[in-house]
């Protein structure tokens, strides 16, 4: 493993060109991840026709360093702004907005870019070492069903922590896995509730609808505030956690990074569930749960290190199996199939320089945040220091050229104002945004796996419970409704 | 009523109807998948049915302890303080800074973005509030030019040109500009 890596390293360093689409994929997904209103995946749809004119790993490599930093970078906005850069920072603006509000800014930022790092490191190094068993593990254990009962203990656990009741996080996660159906069905190409518009038969894509949703609602929350005299800017400050505040939470990021590269593994279910889980169990293992949502650095810790774990560890599944774990990762393929490669088993013996200068670049990527991350973070800070008069409408134009870029279509920037109207108005009653986003991406994912595993199972839901994980997982979920469910019944109320 | 309130029935009200208008929307794609047994009808309408059945939890939630936040949740926090409104005007500038934006969406296909965008950064920030001519001036000039400069010269992006005459023939003209500046350096 060692030579291959250094092998990897010096054909990554030792072409300057190649350094350059290096430096510009860590700069370019940071940048990217920590503006509001465009993402990482905003820079990867305009950057990909580009990559046909690299080599097949420079191609490759540019992306995985793009998922990496980008994944980083989505947290400043989720801490600064409360509009996570991507669904995967949902969690970290629970607590990372309120520490803002209270001054914390630097602290939480400084904790997203240890902990970022330590994730993504952690994560590259197994993926390094282990990519083949692992793919070989994944293959003999996890089928269907195991994604299916992934897929709905990750929903136990979003809807058991978003939104003011239990009632309301459900229905959050409902309406998203509702609007996951808009579109064609994933076993028999039906379209369904398209209410005879074509540019519907596709569905409702992600990238407009996570921008209307978390973006463009937090806008309007905003200037509600601004209009009824309630707005306060949020207090600037740029100090960084200390060793101790950060060694204090060592048990909840070694924990993350497990979470964060289970769910990374598997197929279809990326950095997003990870990062749920990763606060679901931080608090599930706390003992001062109530602190959670009020600004505690555990929270923002959780869910950064998670996210950033299930980095690598998605690209295990891609590269092994071809399969893609997220919007960022299908891109990867595309690139692949750009350049004549299927991405799959083969590509470990047909093209190993590629598949070690990727893993290579990943590594250093995620080192990168460490150092790129702490010097970036002095200067982004000062980004609270900008009007909200001038900086709503830049974060609204960059969310509408976000939404049109991603597929062309002006549905998709009237779909996402349409969700910000929907989200503005949701979050005023409390439901959850988070939730409805995680119903959303993995609705398509929970209906197809759960179709595959009935087929696979003859109809006979019973055969779910003789496989080990799949039960475990059923279990969990089931256990987390129960416990919340019990909670709406019989605790006081918070707020009276 | 018990701790009923207002918005708990419209609450209530706006899930059912969801639920009920999306089921009767079912029927138009109820066909049978020969390799799937519960056809494209089956995942729907269990989200429809869980979705009715948690709407009445949520009822219930409101009618025996009013809308009050559950312990250990998580993101309801900005919610604790609903803004109340006072005025007719408050409810027109947050409708209006609601609606601008989706005007702006609608009107990207006829008029594009080159064209619409400066009056929409424009029209956004008195929405905010903002009445100082020169700020506005300034600051619609400064959010334009960054955009233009990052999408349209360093990362070459498509953006909607617009179909109506002026509006497209502007864009025309930006782009046949950054050709030439292209084909300058």
């Amino acid at each position: 493993m060692i030579e291959n890596f250094l092998a990897g390293s010096a054909t990554l360093f030792g072409d300057p060109f190649t350094i350059g689409i290096f430096i510009f994929g860590v700069l370019g997904g940071m940048l990217f991840g920590a503006i509001p209103g465009v993402s990482m995946l905003t820079l990867a749809a305009i950057l990909l026709p580009f990559t046909a004119d690299l080599s097949p790993a420079q191609g490759v490599m540019l992306f995985a360093v793009i998922y990496c930093t980008g994944t980083y970078g989505g947290a400043i906005t989720a801490i600064l702004f409360n509009i996570p850069g991507a669904p995967e920072n949902a969690p970290t603006a629970f607590d990372g907005y309120p520490m803002t509000q209270k001054g914390m800014a630097g602290k939480a930022v400084g904790a997203a870019v240890l902990c970022s790092a330590i994730g993504g490191v952690a994560s590259a190094l197994v993926m390094m070492s282990a990519t083949e068993p692992l793919a070989q593990w994944a293959i003999m254990n996890i089928g269907p069903p195991e994604i299916f009962a992934l897929v709905f203990f990750g929903l136990a656990v979003a809807s058991s922590v978003g939104g003011r009741t239990i009632w309301k996080g459900w229905l959050s996660v409902l309406l998203g896995l509702l609007i996951a159906t808009i579109g064609q069905d994933p076993v028999g190409g039906i379209n369904r509730f398209n209410f005879g518009y074509s540019d519907l038969a596709a569905g409702i894509a992600f990238v407009p609808a996570i921008l209307g949703f978390f973006a463009v609602s937090e806008i309007f929350i905003q200037a509600e505030k601004n209009v009824s005299g309630k707005y306060s800017a949020p207090k600037f400050n740029v100090d960084f956690p200390s060793f101790f505040e950060l060694w204090a939470h060592k048990i909840a990021v070694v924990r993350s990074i497990f979470v964060g590269f289970f769910c990374g593994i598997l197929p279809g279910i990326g950095a997003t569930l990870a990062a749920f889980m990763g606060y679901g169990e931080a608090v599930r293992w706390s003992k001062n749960k109530a602190e959670f949502g009020t600004g505690k650095l555990e929270g923002v810790i959780s869910s950064e290190t998670a996210n950033n774990a299930a980095t690598g560890a998605a690209m295990i599944p891609l590269l092994a199996l071809g399969l893609p774990g997220g919007a960022l990762t299908a891109m990867m393929v595309a690139v692949f199939q750009m350049h004549d490669l299927e991405p799959g088993p083969l590509v470990f013996y047909n093209s190993p320089e590629l598949i070690w200068i990727v893993f290579a670049a990943m590594f250093y990527a995620n080192l990168s945040i460490l150092f790129v991350g702490l010097i970036e973070t002095k200067t982004i800070l000062y980004l609270l220091k900008i009007p909200f008069q001038f900086l709503a409408p830049m974060i609204l134009m960059l969310a509408s050229i976000g939404a049109y870029i991603s597929r062309g279509l002006v549905l998709d920037v009237i779909v996402m104002f349409i969700a910000g109207i929907i989200g503005f108005l949701l979050r005023r009653s409390g439901y959850s945004i988070p939730g409805i986003v995680l119903g959303l991406i993995l609705g398509k994912i929970g209906e197809q796996n759960f179709a595959q595993g009935m087929q696979m199972v003859h109809y006979d839901l019973g055969t779910y419970f003789s496989r080990p994980i799949c039960t475990i997982l059923i279990v969990a979920g089931v256990l987390t409704l129960l416990k919340s469910l019990h909670s709406a019944f019989f605790q006081k109320p918070k707020i009276s | 009523m018990g701790k009923l309130g207002r918005t708990d029935i419209f609450e209530a009200v706006f899930w059912l109807l969801i639920a009920i208008i999306f089921f009767a929307f079912s029927f138009n794609f109820n066909q049978p998948i020969e390799i799937y047994k519960f056809g494209a009808t089956g995942w729907p309408r269990v989200i429809l049915f869980l979705m009715a059945l948690v709407a009445l939890g949520n009822f219930y939630q409101a009618y025996s302890k009013g809308s009050t936040a559950q312990e250990g949740r998580v993101g309801a926090k900005e919610n604790d303080e609903p803004i109340e409104y006072t005025s007719t005007g408050q409810y027109i500038k947050t409708g209006m800074i609601l609606i601008l934006p989706l005007l702006y969406g609608l009107s990207l296909k006829p008029v594009g973005f080159y064209s619409g965008t400066p009056i929409f950064i424009a029209l956004i920030m008195i929405a905010w509030g903002e009445r100082r001519v020169r700020f506005i001036l300034t600051n619609t000039l400064l959010i334009y030019a960054i955009l233009i400069g990052l999408f349209m010269l360093v990362l070459n992006a498509p953006l909607p040109q617009g179909n109506m005459s002026p509006f497209y023939d502007i864009s025309a003209f930006m782009l046949k500009t950054k050709t030439q500046l292209d084909q300058m350096f």
